[in-house]
């Protein structure tokens, strides 16, 4: 995943945004003890937000200092269950991505991602060990894609549907039946609305290149430049999915993590996809460094 | 019946301005409007009656001191989150319906798989499928198609119009607005420094 589910931190009451900087921290302690330090590397917004939906009501906290912070003692969401799943999910899904633009050198840059999938090798065999059926779902759907890729497929909701798949796969342990109802549903339409706007992010850019873009081959984008109307269609599309989101969270009780996912739902998908339609949302490799650097 | 306070959200001690302030959010919220066509409407509709026998309760409760009726009345929306129930033009189309009122996507595809004229109809139940696996670009579409080969016909034109502008009016905590492209202004501020954490 990239990096495009957030919320918006400076809307969010104090208490919320530190909450939010915990279980943030939490997935990131998790991620090492599990599966080494530099399984931390992969950690990002989206996986966070995984981890609060997989998360149970309440919230266990502890501090402590870290490689990133080692002089000053943070707060973090002690280990549970549910940030267990979510980092091995992430180890998971990381991996396979990587491993996936490694093949494809076109759409994900080649050489560093071979290099960075061989580096979490090991810590994806712990974690594909560990969850069998989710591991299976995602190299299952990842082919999936790669063959609508290969076929440059028009139908961007085909091509979504198996990222999506691919992402609602990640409630496979929910147990209570409504609650896996919500999740599936909210995952499912998360991961459509992710990999549509990690396309109309690369609008540009897959214009220049020439590599397979079905946002563009949908609407007939020419240079990666949206029209009116098809900017108007598209936008639509993206709020269907956020409404089937928002419906279906308020389907079941999150508990002390409702105001984030409140939030994020609400207006943290509607200001990120008006960043990416709008052009102005660059804000991936800066994360992506920061954390490289933090 | 739980806590009638608990459901609604709100303390013994609230209002009964208060207590209907809270209800009728509850109710937008979980309204057959905001759950149109949804795969999870029964769940909706299993709150909206839980919401709605609580404010009556509450209100029995009160009686006396100036309560309120419920939202249209706890069995006003009986019927109101099944959609799909127009009268079909072939009774293949009809047992299509039947299969995506109870869920059964996969038959409702095989249905239509086979069913070699693509009429209006049959167009407005692929779009129908569409819609609930979450397809909502090729749902459209459908939809269009359905309009285009019957203009008059009132139930694929709602289905094109919700497709086209329908989450403008999708509930939104405190009457926000809902949409990508009405995200201006204040509560769309430019992002703060996107990772305090690592300073």
């Amino acid at each position: 995943m990239f990096g495009y589910v957030r919320p918006p931190l400076a809307l969010l009451a104090p208490e919320e945004a530190d909450r939010f900087r915990r279980i943030y921290c939490g997935l990131c302690r998790t991620l090492g003890q599990r599966h080494g330090q530099r399984a931390r590397l992969i950690l990002n917004y989206d996986f966070t937000f995984l981890a609060i939906l997989l998360s149970a009501g309440e919230e266990e906290t502890g501090s402590g200092c870290c490689v990133a912070h080692p002089i000053r003692r943070r707060a973090y969401t002690r280990p549970t269950a549910a940030l267990e799943l979510a980092a091995d999910e992430s180890v998971i899904l990381a991996w396979w991505q990587l491993r996936d633009g490694a093949e494809d050198r076109d759409h994900f840059g080649g050489l560093g991602d071979r290099a960075a999938a061989a580096a979490l090798e090991g810590a994806y065999r712990a974690a594909a060990a560990l969850r069998p059926a989710f591991d299976e779902a995602v190299h299952l759907q990842l082919q999936t894609l790669h063959a609508l890729e290969a076929e440059r497929s028009p139908s961007m909701d085909r091509a979504a549907d198996a990222f999506a798949v691919l992402l609602s796969a990640a409630a496979g342990e929910a147990e209570e039946p409504v609650r896996r109802r919500v999740l599936e549903q909210l995952l499912y339409h998360l991961g459509r609305w992710v990999y549509l706007i990690d396309a109309a992010d690369d609008l540009k850019k897959d214009a220049a290149s020439g590599s397979y873009n079905p946002v563009a081959l949908r609407y007939g984008l020419e240079d990666g430049r949206w029209t009116e109307e098809s900017r108007r269609a598209f936008s639509a599309t993206l709020d269907h999915s956020v409404h089937m989101m928002t419906t279906a969270f308020e389907l079941w009780d999150f508990g002390a993590w409702t105001p984030i996912l409140e939030a994020t739902l609400y207006t943290g998908l509607f200001q990120v996809g008006r960043a990416v339609l709008d052009g102005t949302f660059h804000q991936r490799g800066k994360e992506k460094k920061n954390i490289q650097e933090g | 019946m739980n806590d009638p306070y608990q459901i609604l959200g709100v303390s013994e001690t609230a209002t009964d301005e208060e207590i209907k302030k809270a209800y009728r959010e509850l109710a937008r919220k979980y309204h057959p409007d905001n759950y149109h066509d949804n795969p999870l409407a029964d769940l909706a509709q299993e709150k909206m009656k839980e919401i709605n026998a609580a404010y009556e309760e509450i209100t029995k409760q009160r009686s006396g001191r100036g309560g309120g009726s419920s939202y249209g009345g706890s069995t006003a929306y009986g019927g109101a989150y099944r959609q799909y129930q127009g009268q079909s033009t072939s009774s293949v189309l009809q047992q299509v319906r039947i299969a995506i009122q109870t869920g059964n996507l996969t038959r409702a595809e095989a249905l239509l798989a086979n069913y070699t004229d693509h009429n209006a109809e049959w167009n407005f139940l692929r779009g129908a499928v569409c819609y609930r696996r979450g397809w909502m670009d090729e749902a459209r579409r459908y939809y269009q198609a359905a309009c285009e080969m019957d203009p008059t016909n009132a139930e694929y034109r709602q289905a094109l119009e919700y497709m086209e502008s329908g989450t403008r009016g999708a509930y939104a905590p405190g009457g926000s607005p809902f949409g990508t492209e009405l995200c201006l202004g204040q509560s769309c501020l430019p992002f703060c420094c996107i990772l305090p954490f690592c300073c």
